[in-house]
């Protein structure tokens, strides 16, 4: 995957990600106008991002209460994937969950906004195409990967049983 | 079988019958999948969309528990509370309704959690039932979807850190100064997908309520779950809930990830604006104008907590002008508390105290801030917007009932 970065900092918490004003919403397609908008300086986030875009972070990414609300919010938007040098671990077994990549790279801090990345998820190769420079991200756990290609834990679960 | 296990290996190695390895991702089989207000609507309408008139795996192995929004005050959530008792009741599942209290604590006190369980619940403090030796944990809406129709979901045997508390607390600083100073030591991601062990003498006599207090705090360094030793007096006080054989204990052999030995504050902790992590000794805050407290939260909300704020609030006045609010974690302690004279201390006070719910962790509930406010809290995060607008000061309940007679962040020891 091919997309333009957009950066967050450290500890990014499910508030900021998606405001507890709209933890009633159970439209999923209705959540991705309000993902990242609780973020100082991205209230209309939903606005400028376009399809395939990537989110950059620092450490913690996630952090706080435990809503699915947070990844299908970013998944739902359009986000195709996040990058962050760690995240939180509730948010990263809710992305796995519903089938949102999300990968752990120590050297987010060189990549920049507006930047132009090309992801392998499955192999956890990052090449930024505006610097040429190149990362090995760890890759992705068997299961996660299982339950990813499955679209989710739901389709993994039933094949398992089914199987 | 299952020797130089820590807790959480032990807990699971159970349940699939075999050694567990850290770093392993194992199938668990779970004995209780849990849903609130908030998240249970989500959770239904997913069941509905994958699964359609499927029926969920084992009912009695399911629970909502409304905490949130109680009762109901605007409409959508009174539509999704209605959603939940519907779909309850027509697949036989249990409800704890408006009436009850904090989720987790609400289980606890109805004997649904027993010491080796493993709980998942869409609430990211779940894991403060790790006090009660079970390995209960937050999840999201598809854990918990997927849970209900097969009856288990993944998870990754997480490394164990250590902890050695050694030194007293004195009087005036509770299990809630011990953990914000932890958390302070280790850091928002200090724990960050591992499990953690609480060992020294202190520990050792720390009552369930304290236990809980430490254990839900475990989430703000993004810890798995935490566990203590289950000695006599531990499970002397968990049979009044619930009866079991068998408590999980760590082997003297247990490999760790990482050792710290840390000694108690010697006086009350705050954590400041705006993260947990943030915690400076109250000499260092005292005087700091404040405007409101919130006594209560999954982390403070106990009888005992109650017990230490009624010390201070009888027979004294809070500030005019000061928002004091009271919320017990549960109708048997606001029950308890009423018959102990604590509720009469509060209001004679000038408290306002609300019925058994999540209270003031939210908001989503009556007393959000003001640009410009701050509050001091019992609850457990403190991160911005979390309440409203205003500055939020995580502290003990000792701390909080004080400071609302001084106005402004003073220290409990004065009058103990």
């Amino acid at each position: 995957m091919r997309g333009k970065v957009w950066k967050f900092g450290d500890d990014i918490d499910t508030d900021q990600i998606y405001p507890g004003a709209y933890l009633t919403v159970t439209d999923e397609d209705e959540m991705a106008k309000y993902a990242m908008t609780g973020v100082e300086g991205r209230e209309n986030f939903a606005d400028v991002v376009s399809k395939g875009d990537i989110i950059v972070a620092g450490k913690n990414f996630g952090c706080g209460s435990s809503r699915e609300h947070a990844p299908m919010a970013i998944k739902k938007l359009g986000i195709a994937c996040v990058i962050a040098k760690s995240f939180a671990r509730i948010f990263y077994r809710n992305a796995i969950n519903i089938g949102l990549p999300v990968i752990e790279l120590k050297e987010t801090d060189e990549i920049n906004e507006g930047d132009e990345l090309e992801v392998d998820v499955h192999e956890g190769v990052i090449k930024n195409l505006t610097t040429g420079k190149v990362y090995k991200a760890m890759p992705m756990g068997e299961l996660e990967r299982k339950i990813m290609e499955a679209g989710g834990l739901i389709e993994y679960l039933r094949g398992e049983n089914e199987g | 079988m299952l020797v130089n296990s820590t807790v959480i290996q032990k807990i699971m190695g159970e349940k699939v019958g075999r050694k567990v390895e850290v770093g392993e991702k194992i199938l668990l089989p779970l004995d209780l999948v849990v849903m609130r207000d908030f998240g249970g609507p989500n959770v239904i309408k997913k069941y509905v969309e994958k699964f359609g008139e499927e029926r969920p795996l084992d009912a009695r192995k399911i629970a909502f528990t409304f905490d949130l929004h109680l009762p109901a005050r605007q409409i959508k959530e009174a539509e999704n509370q209605k959603a939940c008792r519907e779909f309850a009741k027509k697949y036989g599942i249990k409800v704890f309704d408006v009436n009850n209290g904090i989720g987790q604590h609400t289980l606890l006190e109805n004997g649904m959690i027993k010491p080796g369980s493993v709980v998942i619940g869409t609430d990211s403090h779940m894991n403060l039932l790790g006090a009660a030796n079970s390995f209960s944990t937050g999840v999201g809406t598809t854990d918990i979807v997927a849970g209900m129709r097969f009856g288990k979901t993944w998870f990754k045997v997480p490394e164990t850190i250590k902890i050695n508390v050694e030194g007293g607390l004195s009087k005036g600083v509770y299990a809630k100064d011990l953990i914000l100073h932890i958390v302070k030591t280790l850091g928002s991601d200090g724990a960050a997908y591992k499990a953690v062990e609480f060992y020294g003498d202190i520990i050792e006599k720390m009552n369930l309520a304290a236990r809980i207090t430490m254990a839900s705090m475990v989430t703000e360094m993004d810890g798995k779950i935490s566990f203590f030793p289950m000695n006599d007096a531990a499970k002397e006080e968990l049979r009044k809930y619930v009866s079991f054989d068998k408590v999980y204990n760590a082997d003297g052999d247990a490999e760790y990830a990482e050792e710290y030995t840390i000694e108690t504050p010697s006086s009350p902790q705050i954590a400041c604006p705006h993260s947990p992590d943030n915690v400076k000794s109250i000499e260092e805050v005292e005087g700091v104008e404040i405007n409101q407290a919130f006594i209560g939260s999954c982390t403070n909300g106990r009888l005992e907590d109650l017990r230490e704020a009624a010390k201070i609030l009888k027979g004294r006045k809070i500030k005019e002008g000061f928002r004091l609010i009271i919320t017990p974690a549960t109708i048997n302690v606001a029950r308890e508390a009423e018959e102990r004279g604590y509720i009469k201390i509060f209001l004679e006070a000038g408290a306002i105290v609300t019925n058994p719910s999540c209270a003031l962790c939210t908001i989503g509930h009556p007393g959000v801030l003001a640009t410009g406010d701050a509050t001091l809290s019992t609850s457990n995060r403190n991160f911005p917007g979390k309440i409203g607008k205003g500055s939020i000061y995580l502290c003990s309940p000792a701390v909080a009932a004080y400071s609302a007679i001084k106005g402004k962040i003073a220290d409990p020891r004065e009058v103990l």
